[in-house]
């Protein structure tokens, strides 16, 4: 047995379906050998998950947009794995015009509209305070973005335990509900919010002209394949580091105010056991769409449809299994993605790489 | 030099090997990539005891067929046969097994590891614990034995590139090595460095050894070599026996009816106007590990000229050329730009104001190989800024295709696709486009064989001619120096060390200031 590369590699789809079906196989092995679990449930529980585009529309909507940002550092090489930070930041200065300014009172739409820009501000200059030392000092942006989540965390917390705590909260410690006139409209029949379709359009049309015709997108593709060329063309190489990771905090922002304003209302406390992980989820997301920014929305199908299958198995099965589902994000969900995401890991070296059978004569 | 003494006679030579049995035949090796037969049913003898040399210009297969014969690539067809027994040959381990060992054009050794600690890292009798003085005292035997001198506790990269290449071979020999590949491994050596190393590869012919040397510069052959082999195009064009060798029945072979274009005449000199375009004064510039690698260089270049710098690798060429295109700090002096001080100005300022850059190692300073053509050549800041034109740069792109005769499917192909010689041109297209003003080049033609060599030469010469711009080039390749340069200066341990109109400039006063 010999390992060749491949003179051509594999069409870049066809290893994420591999890896997509292989872990389900997988995960119906796990659940089957721990929980007795019926494969014929697991399977119609995904057969629900992937046949209802109305319900995870809300979850769908959310990660192509996280996907969407990971791709823009991804492209440089920038490995953002912060965007559950971003998020956070995002959902906090959301909830300070939503709950602390008389704007939803004012005009609704603008209040809308504020939200999801100071959002975004606030993602990118969280991002911009990891890209800063990466440009500059060359400090790893993998554990300081990561890092950056929990302190993000327990900004939140600290804020929403003190001066943010709530009036009519039952003295819990939470925040008030934002006022309905900042809630985001839903589109009737599904879960997802205007604000968040005209994000996801606006976004997925941004990025696609940024990465094919603005000199920013080129040279981000560059900085992650050679960024001595950039330095020889006379480019400012961290300069577009910066821009790599600020973009792509930029837009996971905008995902805390549509978390906030469409989805969840108010910031409970602690925020770490009660947040959705887009920022972690869209990880996946990015690394299932190989990059490409069509299949990015293809790769969020497929990781929000799971995610809801999990949710509907603890409907169809309960007992057992039920205490497993209890948390906030459900062990069969993390059991799914984790096998994907391990097969797809272990099987992306075919796509460079065959493997080929010799028999000695 | 050889380049043009034809009939000179080769400086070594072995008794004939006839009657032996080959120890690496091929039969009908095929290699398709897509689009492309890189190797079409080669037959190649070669035997134990000679030293074997395989020619070719730029894209004939020559790289293919030795990662084929190292166990990198698989052929799709025909048959290895070592030692009288078909063998497959997967990876590089099992050819070091079978006695195999290559040594590449970039040494392949670790920078902060000793040259023993790198010897004994691919060592298998050598278990986990080995004491130091017992691998120093194996290395200076060997090296001893081989006849070169080496200090097995230096650290790598104090070394130069030639006793790196040394530390290689020396690896290659512990290795237990039978048939040496030499991939390019000497092509760039200084001259009086490439006669230590015939002498050696001659020695270790003579006792048995057999050598393979691939390369693209015929008088390395000449000089060395019992039999030549000449691929075209992927196939063997013919097998030559070094007595019955000259430069041009090598030459025919290698570029058909492109050989009559091959020249050494020096091209037309300029008449330079008064006006300085480049002028360097007494700079200092630090090198990569201390120590100031440029030490009070003074320089000036007129418009419309071209300035050679002649000089042996790693004498403050390169940090020379990256102190002008502002990718090196400049310690103290000033370097001046048309009119303008840009000693505290950046890269960019130069890039958008007709300064073109062709660095050394290409591959990995001037191009991003994961990119395509088009996108290679849309990243200079004077093509795309904000808002990209790819209508505009893809007519560019295919014309500058075409002009360069650059051969690639499309616009849209990633570079890695293209063969060493057609990547050079594109950096080379891109560079001379942008180059209004003023072109930096360091060894602008050392990945292109003869034919094309020449031509970018003429090129880059009619461009200083017609459009009155002006170029400095530093090379290793005195032949270069000379063909190109309107005034030569010289350089050795970070000074400039003579000046001189190169119609007039003697070859062996040049050689001698530059290892003087």
């Amino acid at each position: 047995m010999v390992i060749v590369r491949r003179v051509k590699p594999l069409p870049y789809w066809i290893i994420p379906i591999i890896a997509l079906l292989a872990g389900i196989a997988v995960s119906m092995i796990i659940l089957y050998i721990l929980a007795g679990a019926s494969p014929a449930a697991v399977f119609s529980a995904i057969a629900y998950g992937f046949t209802r585009p109305g319900v995870i529309a809300k979850i769908f909507i959310a990660l192509t947009i996280v996907g969407i940002a990971l791709l823009v550092s991804f492209k440089g090489s920038i490995w953002n794995i912060g965007g559950e930070g971003q998020i956070t930041f995002g959902m906090m200065a959301a909830a300070w015009v939503a709950l602390f300014t008389m704007l939803p009172y004012i005009n609704p739409g603008l209040a809308q509209a504020s939200m999801i820009i100071l959002a975004m501000i606030a993602g990118g200059f969280w991002a911009l305070l990891a890209a800063l030392p990466r440009a500059y000092l060359g400090l790893d942006e993998v554990p300081v973005t990561l890092i950056m989540n929990y302190i993000a965390y327990y900004i939140v917390d600290l804020l929403v335990y003190g001066p943010w705590r709530g009036k009519s909260t039952y003295n819990y410690p939470r925040t008030d509900t934002i006022p309905s006139q900042a809630m985001f409209p839903q589109i009737p029949g599904t879960t997802m919010t205007w604000d968040g379709l005209f994000l996801l359009i606006i976004t997925f049309i941004g990025v696609w002209y940024l990465l094919r015709n603005t000199s920013i997108g080129l040279r981000i593709k560059i900085l992650g394949n050679n960024p001595n060329l950039l330095r020889s063309s006379g480019i400012n190489v961290p300069l577009t580091i910066i821009l790599a990771l600020t973009i792509s905090g930029l837009i996971a922002g905008s995902v805390g105010a549509l978390y906030l304003g469409g989805d969840v209302y108010h910031i409970g406390y602690p925020i770490e056991s009660q947040t959705a992980n887009y920022g972690y989820t869209g990880i996946l997301v990015a690394w299932l769409s190989m990059l490409e920014l069509i299949a990015v929305p293809l790769a969020a199908y497929i990781v929000s449809a799971l995610y809801e299958a999990g949710i509907k198995y603890q409907t169809l099965v309960g007992g057992n299994l039920g205490g497993m589902l209890a948390s906030g994000t459900s062990a069969i969900v993390d059991i799914f993605i984790g096998s994907i995401l391990l097969l797809y890991t272990i099987l992306i070296t075919f796509s460079e790489y065959k493997i080929k059978i010799i028999i000695e004569r | 030099m050889a380049a043009e003494a034809d009939n000179a006679k080769p400086t070594f030579l072995s008794p004939p090997q006839e009657g032996k049995q080959p120890i690496v035949s091929l039969r009908g090796i095929t290699k398709r990539f897509p689009g492309v037969i890189a190797l079409d049913h080669i037959d190649l003898d070669i035997y134990p005891g000679t030293v074997h040399a395989l020619l070719g210009e730029n894209g004939a297969g020559k790289s293919t067929l030795v990662k084929v014969l190292y166990g990198i690539y698989t052929p799709d067809e025909g048959e290895i046969i070592i030692n009288g027994k078909p063998t497959r040959l997967t990876s590089p381990a099992e050819a070091i097994n079978m006695g195999i060992v290559m040594v590449s054009q970039s040494p392949q050794i670790i920078d902060r590891l000793t040259v023993a600690e790198n010897i004994i890292l691919g060592l298998k009798k050598y278990k986990y614990f080995v004491p130091v003085t017992k691998v120093y005292k194996t290395i200076r035997e060997e090296s001893k034995k081989v006849g070169i001198k080496i200090e097995p506790g230096i650290e790598v990269w104090r070394l130069s590139y030639t006793q790196k290449q040394l530390v290689e071979i020396l690896r290659a020999i512990l290795l237990g090595a039978k048939v040496l590949l030499l991939d390019e491994a000497i092509t760039y050596l200084p001259i009086e460095e490439k006669q230590r190393f015939y002498k050696f590869i001659r020695k270790f012919a003579d006792e048995g050894g057999t050598v393979v040397l691939i390369t693209h510069k015929i008088y390395e052959a000449m000089d060395v070599a019992d039999k030549i082999t000449v691929l075209r195009r992927g196939k063997v064009a013919g097998h030559l026996d070094r007595k019955e060798a000259t430069i041009e029945k090598i030459r025919k072979l290698m570029f058909g009816e492109r050989s009559a274009e091959i020249t050494y005449e020096r091209l037309p000199t300029a008449t330079p106007e008064d006006k300085t375009i480049l002028e360097v004064k007494d700079l200092w510039v630090m090198g990569d590990f201390g120590g100031y690698a440029v030490q009070d260089v003074s320089l000036e270049v007129k418009k419309g000229e071209v300035l050679g710098i002649a000089g042996v690798a790693g004498n403050g060429q390169k940090e020379l050329i990256q102190a002008i295109m502002r990718l090196r700090p400049v310690v103290k002096g000033r370097i001046i730009y048309n009119g303008e001080d840009i000693t505290r100005k950046s890269t960019y300022y130069l890039r958008v104001n007709g300064v073109g850059y062709i660095p050394d190692l290409p591959a990995k300073y001037g191009v991003s190989i994961e990119n395509t053509i088009l996108e290679n050549i849309a990243v200079l800041p004077v093509y795309s800024r904000g808002i990209i034109d790819w209508n505009k740069l893809r007519e560019l792109t295919l014309k500058l295709i075409k002009e360069f005769e650059i051969k690639t499917p499309s616009p849209d192909t990633p570079v890695k696709f293209l063969s060493g010689g057609n990547i050079m041109k594109v950096l080379v297209a891109r560079e001379l486009t942008v180059a209004t003003n003023l072109l930096v080049a360091y060894n602008p033609t050392r990945a292109l064989d003869e034919a094309t060599a020449i031509k970018v030469r003429k090129i880059i010469k009619d461009k200083v001619l017609k459009d009155k711009v002006s170029a400095i080039i530093a090379s290793e390749d005195l032949d270069e120096i000379f063909q190109i340069s309107d005034r030569i200066a010289v350089m050795n341990s970070g000074k400039i060390v003579g000046v001189f109109p190169a119609d007039k400039a003697k070859r062996e006063e040049i050689e001698h200031l530059m290892v003087m």
